[in-house]
């Protein structure tokens, strides 16, 4: 077993921006590193204002966005060398993504039970139904929802928190380690979103997923995370204890995010 | 709630300037055959002051979209207006956008109304810069010449922060907080009376939420607009608007002015809303709502709420609560409430 889950280090990511003759350089990411530890499942907060390269990093770390230098090692795979699909597989069963709207990450024309099965099917190489079925189940059953509340219907039959649950069923049929969730209650109401932060903490304490969490929200990453970490401009601010870094907050950028808080 | 109370909605007896009776806005599906109805409005009545914000919560998928399509007139098949009336006072007489013949509707847009959709994507072109948006939406009711007309937009765009650099991108080009700015400049632009703004800051981060926040309150009390404001996010109600309305499964439950929400709030769901907001600095574990969210094909009889309610009692599953004054202007339709048995 590796001892680190996640290793990031020094990792950057310039976007070009314009035409031909207004080229823009924009660093959305500057020489970011941190560590999740493999024995210690926890809560990161990523916390960062508009345009400071939260998503940017999110999306390295899902291998979406490739980094303009600097490395990423997920649980010993160095993201730059995974090149057939055989890896992007087995980096797929040990990362998850979490989007922020549930509308967007599924095919509107596909049932979602199939999607599931499908999903399933495809991590595992298990073949018929009845397999599936029961892990399927079990996936939703950790969400707070039941296949039977989920078969036959359209992802537009369900509402966007139902959805979003249902969302992370399909990620833990992956068995992933880590979940790298982007503003995934951003579009949900507070009920709905104080369900589904609780549900990740159960993630963390029964099943030992880490989970990246990135958001604006101050005050769920105060209720559910470990540790937190503030981005500005591509650079990371401020990091540590979630609890100590919002409730005494040093640098002043995070003080001015403290104090935004409504 | 907002820091600077003096700012006060119109004084009572004024005439409204937007009054919704009874609306009933439902989606009419067929699949295969099987005809569904959503009753995503189901009778739905209040009113907007001249010069104030007027709040709009509740979960998702409880109708504050809908609702405010309705409103807007931005009535798509299979959504329909099933009943009702809503009256906007610089378009007297038709009782909707939906029933005015469309130069009316034209004349008035941007100019008298300004709808911000949830999704700013949705009004920025994506094949086209913003300069043009501007050009297509904005222009035909400043005029002038090009080059004023360019000035003025630029003028507008520093209110809101934005650089003049943004004109030449595209939106895919700008962060979600430029984005939203963008918006929200286009919207006002014209100076409208009325400005509908449907989740407008929910994915901005804390600093630029309360930075445009303020915008919206600056512009609002400089040109004097009101405002129908939606969000599922109470903190941000606390912050902005003057009055709050609480709708749950199509109907509303409660209105009051916004402090008095926070400060005396009645319906049992709405009282959830309150408390369960996360805070930071309190460690107390929060809870979410127990049972599932209504299903509007087939909404429980009674009281909507009544399979979530901890007080619900054999009435509620038989009969609906009208919305009834509880206190002086603070409307609440809950029996528990209305019976004087008060939770
Ligand atoms: N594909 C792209 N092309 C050009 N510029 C981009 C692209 N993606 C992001 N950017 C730019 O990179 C910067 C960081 O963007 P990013 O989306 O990572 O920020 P964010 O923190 O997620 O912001 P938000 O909260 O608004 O979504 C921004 O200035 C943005 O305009
Ligand atoms: S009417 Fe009955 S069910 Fe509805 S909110 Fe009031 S007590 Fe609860
Ligand atoms: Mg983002």
């Amino acid at each position: 077993m590796n001892d680190l889950l996640l290793d990031i280090s020094e990792v950057s990511k310039t976007f070009v921006r314009g035409g031909l003759w207004s080229r823009q350089k924009i660093a959305a990411v500057s020489e970011v590193s941190f560590q999740l530890a493999a024995r210690r499942p926890e809560i990161l907060a990523i916390i960062g204002e508009s345009g400071s390269g939260k998503t940017t990093l999110a999306r390295m770390i899902l291998n979406i966005e490739t980094p303009t230098s600097g490395k990423l090692v997920l649980d010993g795979i160095d993201l730059a060398a995974i090149r057939n699909s055989a890896g992007r597989m087995a980096f797929m069963h040990k990362v998850q993504p979490i989007f922020q709207n549930p509308f967007e990450s599924f095919n509107p024309l596909k049932r979602l039970d199939r999607y599931l099965f499908m999903t399933r099917r495809r991590f595992s190489g298990e073949a018929g139904e009845g397999a599936a079925e029961t892990t399927v189940n079990h996936a939703l059953h950790k969400v707070g929802l039941s296949l039977k509340e989920v078969r036959h219907r359209y992802p537009h039959e369900l509402s966007g928190g139902q959805l979003q649950r249902v969302a992370i069923a399909r990620a833990l049929l992956a068995e992933p380690k880590l979940i790298v969730a982007d503003e995934p209650v951003s579009m949900i109401d507070a009920s709905l979103r104080i369900s589904i932060v609780n549900l990740f903490k159960t993630l963390r304490d029964e099943l030992g997923i880490s989970i990246i969490y990135v958001t604006h929200d101050l005050a769920t990453a105060y209720y559910i995370s470990d540790r937190i970490m503030i981005m500005q401009k591509g650079r990371v601010v401020e990091s540590g204890d979630a609890r100590t870094v919002l409730k005494a907050p040093q640098h002043p950028y995070t003080r001015q995010l403290r104090e935004a808080v409504l | 709630m907002h820091a600077n109370a003096q700012s006060a909605p119109a004084p009572q007896g004024a005439q409204p300037i937007l009054r919704v009776r009874d609306l009933q806005a439902h989606y009419r599906t067929s699949h295969f055959g099987v005809r569904r109805g959503v009753k995503a409005v189901d009778g739905v009545s209040f009113a907007v002051n001249r010069g104030e914000i007027y709040g709009l919560a509740g979960e998702s998928s409880s109708g504050k979209t809908t609702l405010i399509k309705s409103i807007a007139g931005a009535i798509r098949p299979p959504l329909e207006i099933v009943g009702g009336s809503v009256e906007f006072a610089f378009l007297p007489g038709y009782g909707g956008l939906h029933r005015a013949p469309p130069v009316d509707v034209a004349r008035i847009r941007w100019r008298h109304l300004s709808y911000i959709m949830q999704g700013s994507m949705n009004v920025l072109n994506p094949v086209r810069r913003v300069r043009s948006v501007f050009v297509d939406f904005a222009y035909p009711h400043i005029g002038g010449s090009r080059k004023q007309f360019e000035q003025q937009v630029i003028a507008h765009l520093a209110r809101v922060r934005l650089d003049p650099s943004v004109l030449a991108a595209f939106p895919h080009e700008l962060s979600g907080g430029m984005r939203q700015r963008t918006t929200l400049a286009l919207a006002t632009i014209c100076r409208p009376d009325f400005i509908i703004a449907d989740e407008p800051t929910t994915a901005l981060d804390v600093v630029v939420q309360k930075e445009v926040l303020g915008m919206i309150r600056g512009i609002q009390r400089e040109t004097g607009s009101s405002v129908l404001f939606v969000t599922h996010d109470m903190g941000v109600h606390a912050h902005v608007t003057d009055r709050l309305a609480i709708m749950y499964a199509g109907r509303l439950v409660e209105e009051a002015a916004t402090a008095e929400i926070f400060r005396n709030p009645l319906h049992p769901y709405t009282r959830h809303l309150i408390s369960s907001r996360p805070r930071i600095g309190d460690d107390t574990p929060r809870e979410g709502l127990g049972g599932s969210p209504p299903n509007l094909a087939d909404p429980p009889p009674g009281c909507r709420f009544h399979p979530r309610c901890p007080l619900a009692t054999e009435i509620c599953k038989r009969e609906v609560p009208a919305m009834l004054e509880a206190d002086t202007g603070h409307r609440v339709a809950c029996f528990a409430v209305n019976q004087g048995s008060r939770p």
